[in-house]
């Protein structure tokens, strides 16, 4: 995994380097900042983020494919993608470096949602139990690296940034409204269908569950398709 | 050392390499010449591993770049075409990362930077943003971030496309410079870069080698065809027609043209006639037909067979290929 971390700091970096990282965030910073001042900072109400993290799902939905979109689009555009063929670093390297560099672009983008709770804390009585909030900021982080992991893949098919990010634009939603679609079908592809829909488990989780189900379930579609990414990235050398 | 044995790459229905070998010594400079859709950067993406070969093999400094891909390109620098660069990064941070994806580690890094910067004079724009510079800067920069592994070999794909004259000039310059102590491969549609910068010139056409000389050699094996430049005054028109017959008819002339560029002075015309293959000098049976008719000579000297003729010659021979 040679130069994988150099490649995940470059790609950070990249972020704050252009106007779009910062874009990105106050994007974030302003959807759930609506949610919090409209949704959860209600006066009588008892202090919880439970909406806040259920809505969570949406809120990563216009962010996380706009992190994404360029992760190797841009590479492929701009031919770049040759300086890191002719390096000795490994395509999955490659790959991995840049799945690292956008999830913790994505954690610095949670970061300042932080003060949500500490508000909460500070001016909420009684203050709310800190078990939920932690399974909230669990699923999200999970959440989002599926997300990110969608997209990835989705960059790696094409130099083109905005398609990548219209396909995981709708391959999210697609696993969004999977739940309500398992209804509509027959038994085994219900039964795909219902493994496969995020709604219940972010579900469980805004009601503070930690189930290790929905933390393996997460992480290990996400490694899925980092490893689809990887043969995609591989399979460019051949062709 | 680089070896390219008998490798092969197809895009679908197009073949784009048809079987290309060849060896460069260590120091050697070898250019890769041939027309656009030639076949020439999808050989260097083989030799600097970002394709493989659909049949054959690289060999970089004794390494496979199928079997021990990283520890082959490890020994190279690479420079694509059109140069792509983060063009948002600064370029010491750019030539830093590269020098990471090398392996360089915190204690040796600075070094390698520095040196890479020094050697492409990039001293006063090391903190400047890539997008704000020159193309010829660009070049530069990328020509760092190539060397700043020191690799034993050079790759360079076009690397004087779409340079002003004074950039080429430059870029020519550190070329040669960075030639002195590797072995090195550039790729051009431009002769005359060629013949200045390489010793050694691999002609491809139609993904196939056509020839492979040192420049001065390229030109000999078409020595035994000469062409000579007239200047003669035609009045008439009819003395144009006369002209022409009169020089056709003459043994071992081949062919007899107006100048391509119809150059002219009133009524002093220029024309080339070319020899036959192994012909003898014509200079004086040209003079003495031409004063024999009353049309008048004011110049008459061969022209020297040069690379360009030579490569536009071995390309039209041989242009039966898949060339897309």
């Amino acid at each position: 995994m040679k130069g994988c971390w150099a490649i995940a700091s470059r790609e950070l970096g990249s972020y704050f380097r252009q106007p779009a990282g910062w874009i990105i965030i106050a994007l974030y910073l302003f959807l759930t900042g609506l949610v919090f001042a409209t949704g959860v900072l209600i006066p009588g109400r008892v202090a919880s983020l439970r909406d806040f993290f259920a809505l969570s799902g949406w809120l990563l939905l216009p962010v996380a494919p706009a992190i994404s979109m360029r992760l190797v689009s841009e590479e492929l555009r701009s031919g770049t993608i040759e300086n890191l063929f002719s390096s000795p670093v490994s395509p999955a390297a490659i790959v991995i470096g840049k799945y690292l560099g956008a999830s913790i672009f994505m954690l610095t983008m949670l970061v300042p949602t932080l003060v949500y709770p500490i508000v909460l804390r500070m001016y909420a009585s009684p203050t709310p139990d800190p078990g939920p909030i932690a399974a909230g900021y669990l699923c999200l982080i999970l959440l989002g690296t599926l997300y990110l992991s969608i997209g990835l893949l989705a960059s790696t098919l094409t130099p083109n940034a905005t398609l990548a990010f219209m396909v995981t634009l709708f391959a999210i939603l697609g696993l969004m409204f999977a739940g309500t679609a398992a209804d509509w079908v027959t038994p085994p592809l219900r039964a795909v269908l219902r493994a496969l829909a995020i709604g219940p488990r972010v579900m469980d989780f805004s009601r503070g569950v930690i189930d290790t189900v929905h933390v393996v379930g997460f992480l290990s579609v996400s490694a899925f398709f980092v490893f689809l990414s990887v043969i995609c990235m591989e399979a460019r050398r051949w062709r | 050392m680089v070896v390219a044995d008998n490798v092969h790459k197809s895009f679908g229905p197009v073949r784009a390499v048809r079987g290309v070998s060849f060896e460069l010594l260590p120091g050697q400079v070898a250019g890769l010449l041939g027309p656009n859709g030639a076949g020439k950067t999808t050989t260097i993406r083989m030799i600097v591993g970002c394709l493989m070969p659909d049949q054959g093999r690289v060999l970089i400094e004794g390494r496979d770049t199928a079997d021990a891909s990283a520890a082959a390109r490890a020994r190279i620098g690479y420079l694509p075409e059109s140069t792509p660069l983060y063009m948002e990064m600064r370029v010491a941070d750019y030539l830093t990362y590269r020098a990471r994806l090398y392996g360089f580690g915190r204690a040796t890094r600075k070094a390698a930077v520095d040196r890479a910067i020094e050697r492409c004079w990039l001293k006063d724009v090391r903190t400047r943003r890539i997008s704000q510079l020159s193309k010829g800067y660009k070049q530069r920069v990328g020509l760092a971030s190539a060397l700043v592994h020191n690799p034993p070999v050079l790759v360079l794909d076009e690397p004087t496309n779409g340079l002003d004259p004074t950039q080429i000039r430059e870029t020519r310059q550190l070329v040669r410079e960075l030639a002195t102590d590797r072995t090195m491969l550039l790729s051009s549609h431009i002769l005359p870069e060629v013949a200045v910068l390489c010793d050694r010139v691999i002609v491809v056409s139609g993904g196939v080698v056509r020839a492979d000389a040192p420049p001065a050699m390229l030109g000999k094996d078409n020595a035994e065809q000469v062409t000579y430049i007239v200047q003669a005054r035609i009045q008439r028109a009819a003395d144009e027609e006369k002209f022409i017959k009169l020089m056709s008819q003459l043994p071992f002339v081949d062919r007899v043209d107006r100048d391509p560029a119809r150059r002219h002075e009133g009524e002093w015309i220029e024309w080339r006639i070319d020899g036959k293959p192994g012909a003898p000098d014509l200079r004086e049976a040209i003079a003495t037909a031409s004063s024999q008719t009353g049309i008048l000579l004011r110049e008459l000297r061969t022209e020297a067979p040069n690379l360009e003729r030579a490569f536009l010659r071995l390309i039209e021979k041989t242009d039966g290929g898949t060339t897309p």
